[in-house]
């Protein structure tokens, strides 16, 4: 007879062994459905751990995911917001969010005890798909209809791809009047020639396509779309192509931000995208601090950043990271210079320094990168230039090529899920030093006549300061509660009911006591949601 | 008997009432100068009108007056009211949302009331005197007015409804943490007398600094330091009021607090920075259902916001930090407007927000402006130049005024109160409709003289008409066609601002019916200096159609058919002309 549990059996094992064999042989970057994919997976593996909600669906009908790790409730524990995709050519950041979470899920879920984990992994979906698209090139905006060159007609003048390869590159058209001259250390590179040095320019530049629209730019309106990067209010770019008519007009900056600001037990923000301030800290600039409009970290928070960079450095081992502070509209610094949130951000990833025979790196980027492709044996990393007959310039040599694009932003997949295990470990580190307030040294004394002396020591016994310079500012991050509960036959003869308190630094305390009369017992509670909440019941002497 | 004749009564009314909808007799009445003397719509503006008051006016105006009004709601406040607004022009005439338009609100700060009455008598007026007036006749041929009485109408019921002092609640009624204690709204006001106002709360003090003036026990005297007191002293324990959550404060965490006018994404800064910023620009509903409504209708070219008090026409820039953005050229339009202003609304003063009144980021008029190019004014409605019609401050008018004027109704007397933390106190003073929402008697005019402001500022709006066009045979079977395209008002069709980042689109003048060869502006037509446009030259962008100023253009066309010249400005209009 034919066993129709078997064999279902048979069958699930199966699909068990090719899913794992999949997994494992997986060679290159997860689209939108693989990562959803693996996002609900990893979630249905741990049910009680994790818990996945839809954020919202982009205007291009994405979903943004919002996964969130805890043991029993999320709300009352201290709170890492981890925030991925926010720039659509870095598709390492999903990838690693994913990683981070399931790392954490499988090495060390112990931690979910004392700290809540609200992961978003995608939050440029529409972006990061053009990746995996058969003509890859930068686009960064989502699905909405812009009109970046402002000239009042909508996506006119886009990409094209001259040379057929599915790259938009760049084109270079042979001209006297041009600004461009090819580089000396490697001639695939055109550079601004420098008339100091006796340079003159030989070559025109452009991106790769044709003037649509006639009006002598090249692909200056493709389909842009709106710029999760550039949508917020900090440093917000007004009228330049991506930023949106006002910060914050996208449902996905919108949604996000609402949930943030619901979720008042977040005390650090970590975005994985291209603004650093792990690897290289946030230098501190007294007149930008001191302005109304802050344009600087501020004092101790600049100090705090280094503390993190240098634990970061550590950690991840990895030297000559590009600074990038943001260049405004950006998720990082919104968290920080708007938010308050102890605010920490890196790409994952970067080009490592490539010294050439005489123990020299190159200053240029590309050329750079160039060198550490070939040592790393990395196919395509640079298109040649090749002719191709240009509409716009018939009687000229163009030429169509250059870096291929992602590739300098990306590293290859072999190495994402070392570059994720570290990311883990360096969080699970910020984890352990979260604020954290303890009552110590509870002492109550009987003073005579049905008086109770009660003295405690507010301690925060996390290495982290329960709010940065700028959130003791933000009306955003709660005050430290410490009250004390009374019944009515009790009575506070000295010391108030409830006290509010700006700050306690890292492994630092606050003195309190209070005279009580009456008997029974009193409890007694410090703390607010993101530095957790302690509490005692004092009997009255 | 009695009641029976009652009852014949009211059938004798309800019959006769269809008759008498609205309008008098107009044997009984006579128009005086510049009021519609028998409009269809009977609407009393010596009082004020709650949310839904507000509402069924304008529903009222919107029924009687269908060929005029449109009313929508454009968005849902925070409690899920609607945002009421009447676009008004002459429907008969033109594509109603292709005219310059015109955009007026209310009430963004929930005491600060008297816009919706103003906005209320504003879309009264132009309807009721459309046809009767020539001026009003024409500006709804022309102009499209959107007008919302109000932006914040959760807020405004509150302030109506509830105990409030003259001051608040100022936010909406999304509740928020102002202590940072991690609870919501727990510590506002409490109206102590229960007379529907929060006033203040004194209390007898051998310490206090303060006397009861001996001949008007209204009045509180500050004791100076040579002064000798011989009797009861007093001292001020703030506005009514008591501990609700027991930190030891009192009114700490009132309604919000965030203010809607500072929501707005232009220069937004957070609340550390920006008092009374709430989340992000546009993350309240109201702001955001005002601002998509403008970013959806770009042919607005000017709006007016109306708050209190102080009597002041305001214009940008709000912050000392936002100086750049407003550029000679559009300040010389502002003055000319906001001067006109001061003329017409005595005791007003046309002023600068953030050097006359404070710097202030996030502001409803610097989004108009900076991030749409449409020149705005704010006026702080009433000032205490209209107590007695003379300018200075005279800190017993308000008591006299009271008295003489309004036979003391603006006065709660002192009373006396257990308070739960005080314990013998007193509570009285100024009631909360009184010192910054104008008196009944004078709403009318203060209204009145509002929106003749605005009519003039939104007289100034571009007016473009095609005021010649010529022709020239030129050889080969080619002609030459120059149009002017004049604009006689003062606002161009783009603000500089608006030309310093392609905000609006360009204008376009195109032709049709021909065969055109050529397209160019002309930039001096007697020496002959011309631009050419190069790419479909039958549709020319034209930058900018400056005020009180023509723009020229010529086409080179073949053949001598019949053509229409046709002028599309987002800000200016619709037109064409076809020559003959």
């Amino acid at each position: 007879m034919f066993n129709k549990k078997r064999a279902s059996l048979f069958f699930i094992g199966m699909t068990i062994c090719f899913t794992t064999l999949q997994i494992s042989a997986q060679s290159d970057y997860s689209n939108y459905s693989k990562l959803t994919q693996k996002i609900k997976s990893l979630q249905k593996s741990n049910v009680t751990n994790a818990k996945l909600e839809e954020l919202t669906t982009t205007i291009g009908g994405h979903k943004i995911w919002a996964l969130t790790l805890s043991k029993g409730k999320a709300e009352n524990k201290p709170a890492i917001a981890i925030v991925s995709g926010v720039d659509g050519s870095h598709i390492l950041g999903p990838e690693m969010a994913i990683n981070i979470a399931d790392n954490i899920l499988k090495n060390h879920v112990n931690i979910l005890e004392k700290t809540t984990f609200y992961i978003f992994p995608n939050m440029s979906p529409n972006a990061t798909e053009n990746y995996f698209s058969s003509l890859k090139h930068y686009k960064n905006g989502n699905a909405k209809k812009t009109d970046d060159d402002r000239d009042g007609a909508v996506n006119e003048d886009s990409f094209d791809d001259l040379n057929n390869d599915g790259l938009i590159t760049m084109m270079r058209v042979e001209d006297i009047t041009g600004d461009y001259t090819k580089l000396k250390d490697d001639e695939r590179i055109l550079v601004k020639a420098d008339i100091n040095k006796g340079e003159k320019g030989t070559y025109k530049l452009f991106s790769e396509g044709i003037d649509n629209d006639k009006d002598g730019l090249f692909n200056e309106d493709g389909k842009g779309g709106i710029l999760f990067n550039k949508n917020f209010s900090y440093n917000y770019q007004y009228f330049t192509p991506g930023a949106g008519e006002h910060p914050v007009s996208e449902k996905e900056n919108r949604d996000l931000l609402s949930f943030l600001y619901d979720r008042w037990n977040i005390f650090a923000i970590v975005t994985l995208g291209p603004e650093n301030n792990l690897s290289t800290p946030l230098k501190y600039n007294a007149s930008g601090a001191k302005k109304r409009v802050v344009t600087s970290v501020l004092k101790q928070d600049a100090a705090l950043n280094k503390f993190l960079s240098d634990k970061y450095n550590k950690i991840i081992k990895a030297k000559d990271a590009p600074i990038s502070k943001g260049k405004g509209g950006d998720f990082f610094q919104w968290s920080y210079f708007h938010f308050g949130k102890l605010a920490l951000s890196t790409p994952g990833w970067w080009v490592p320094q490539v010294k050439d025979s005489t123990k020299k790196a190159s200053k240029n980027k590309v050329v750079n990168y160039l060198r550490w492709a070939e040592k790393e044996n990395i196919k395509n990393a640079f298109v040649d230039w090749t002719t191709v007959s240009h509409p716009d310039f018939p009687n000229k040599k163009v030429e169509v090529g250059g870096i291929a694009p992602y590739k300098m932003l990306n590293p290859p997949y072999k190495m994402v899920a070392d570059i994720s295990k570290k990311h883990t470990d360096f969080i699970i580190e910020l984890a352990k030093m979260q604020p954290n307030i303890t009552l110590q040294n509870l002492t109550s004394e009987a003073v005579g006549n049905g008086i109770t002396r009660i003295s405690v020591d507010v301690h925060n016994t996390g290495l982290l300061p329960t709010h940065t310079e700028m959130g003791k500012r933000s009306r955003w991050l709660r005050k430290i509660k410490v009250a004390i509960g009374l019944n009515k036959n009790q009575e506070i003869i000295s010391g108030k009911e409830i006290r509010l308190l700006n700050s306690i630094d890292g492994d630092s305390s606050v003195k309190f006591s209070w005279l009580i009369k009456g008997n029974g017992s009193v409890t007694l509670e410090a703390g607010t949601s993101h530095t957790g909440v302690d509490s005692a019941t004092i009997k009255l002497k | 008997m009695k009641f029976n004749r009652n009852i014949l009564k009211s059938l004798l009314l309800l019959f006769l009432f269809p008759l008498a909808i609205g309008a008098q007799n107009s044997s009984e009445v006579f128009r005086a100068a510049g009021s519609p003397h028998n409009p269809k719509v009977q609407i009393s503006f010596n009082r004020y009108y709650t949310s839904e008051g507000l509402a069924a006016l304008s529903k009222k105006i919107a029924d009687a007056h269908p060929n005029l009004v449109k009313r929508q709601s454009i968005g849902k406040s925070a409690l899920g009211k609607d945002i009421w607004m009447l676009a008004i022009t002459n429907y008969k005439q033109g594509k109603a949302d292709r005219k310059p338009g015109f955009y007026l609100d209310g009430n963004i700060h929930s005491n600060e009331i008297q816009g919706g009455e103003i906005s209320i008598y504003t879309a009264w007026y132009l309807t009721e005197n459309f046809n009767e007036n020539e001026y009003i006749t024409n500006m709804l041929n022309d102009r499209i007015f959107y007008i919302v009485p109000t932006i914040n109408p959760d807020a405004r019921n509150d302030f109506m409804k509830e105990a409030n002092t003259g001051s608040s609640p100022r936010s909406g009624m999304i509740a928020l943490d102002d202590d940072r204690d991690g609870k919501f709204d727990e510590d506002g006001y409490d109206d102590i007398d229960g007379d529907g106002s929060i006033t203040r709360m004194r209390r007898k003090s051998d310490d206090g600094n303060y006397i009861v003036d001996p001949l008007d026990p209204r009045k509180m005297i500050a004791i100076g330091p040579d002064d000798v007191v011989t009797t009861q002293r007093y001292e001020y324990l703030g506005n009514e009021g008591i501990d609700n959550d027991g930190d030891g404060r009192i009114n700490e965490d009132t309604h919000g607090y965030y203010d809607p006018n500072r929501d707005w994404g232009w220069k937004w800064q957070p609340d550390y920075i920006q008092r009374g910023a709430y989340k992000h620009p546009f993350s309240l509903p109201e702001t955001r259902a005002v601002a998509d409504f403008v970013l959806a209708h770009p042919n607005i070219a000017g709006a007016q916001s109306f708050h209190n008090s102080g009597g002041m026409i305001l214009r940008g820039p709000g912050a000392q930090e936002d100086l750049a953005t407003y550029n000679r050229q559009d300040i010389r339009i502002y003055d000319a407007i906001g001067k006109k202003g001061e003329k017409m609304l005595p005791g007003y003063r046309y002023l600068t927000v953030y050097k006359d009144l404070y710097s202030v980021f996030g502001g409803e008029l610097d989004w108009f402006y900076g991030s749409r190019g449409i020149y705005t004014f704010t006026n702080e409605i009433f000032t205490s130049f209209a107590y007695y019609k003379k300018q200075g401050r005279d800190r017993n008018q308000t008591y006299d005024f009271d008295k003489e004027l309004l036979m003391g109704d603006a006065f709660t007397p002192w009373k006396e109160f257990d308070h739960p933390t005080y314990g013998k106190i007193e509570v009285g003073g100024f009631k909360k409709n009184f010192g910054r929402a104008t008196p009944g008697f004078m709403l009318e005019e203060e209204a009145h003289r509002n929106m003749a402001f605005t009519f003039y500022h939104a007289q100034h709006m571009p007016n473009l008409s095609i005021s010649n066009i010529s022709e020239k045979k030129m050889s080969g079977g080619l002609k030459e066609i120059t149009a002017t395209i004049k604009n006689d008002r003062l606002m161009p069709t783009h603000a500089s601002q608006d030309l310093k980042y392609n905000i609006t689109r360009p204008d376009y003048i195109s032709i049709s019916g021909v065969n055109v060869i050529a397209g160019m502006l002309v930039t001096n037509e007697d020496f002959n200096v011309t631009e050419e446009q190069k790419v479909n030259p039958a549709k020319l962008r034209v930058r900018n159609i400056p005020g009180n100023g023509v723009v020229k253009v010529r086409w080179i066309v073949k053949g001598n058919s019949k053509f229409t010249i046709t002028v599309d400005s987002a800000k200016g209009g619709l037109l064409s002309k076809s020559n003959k």
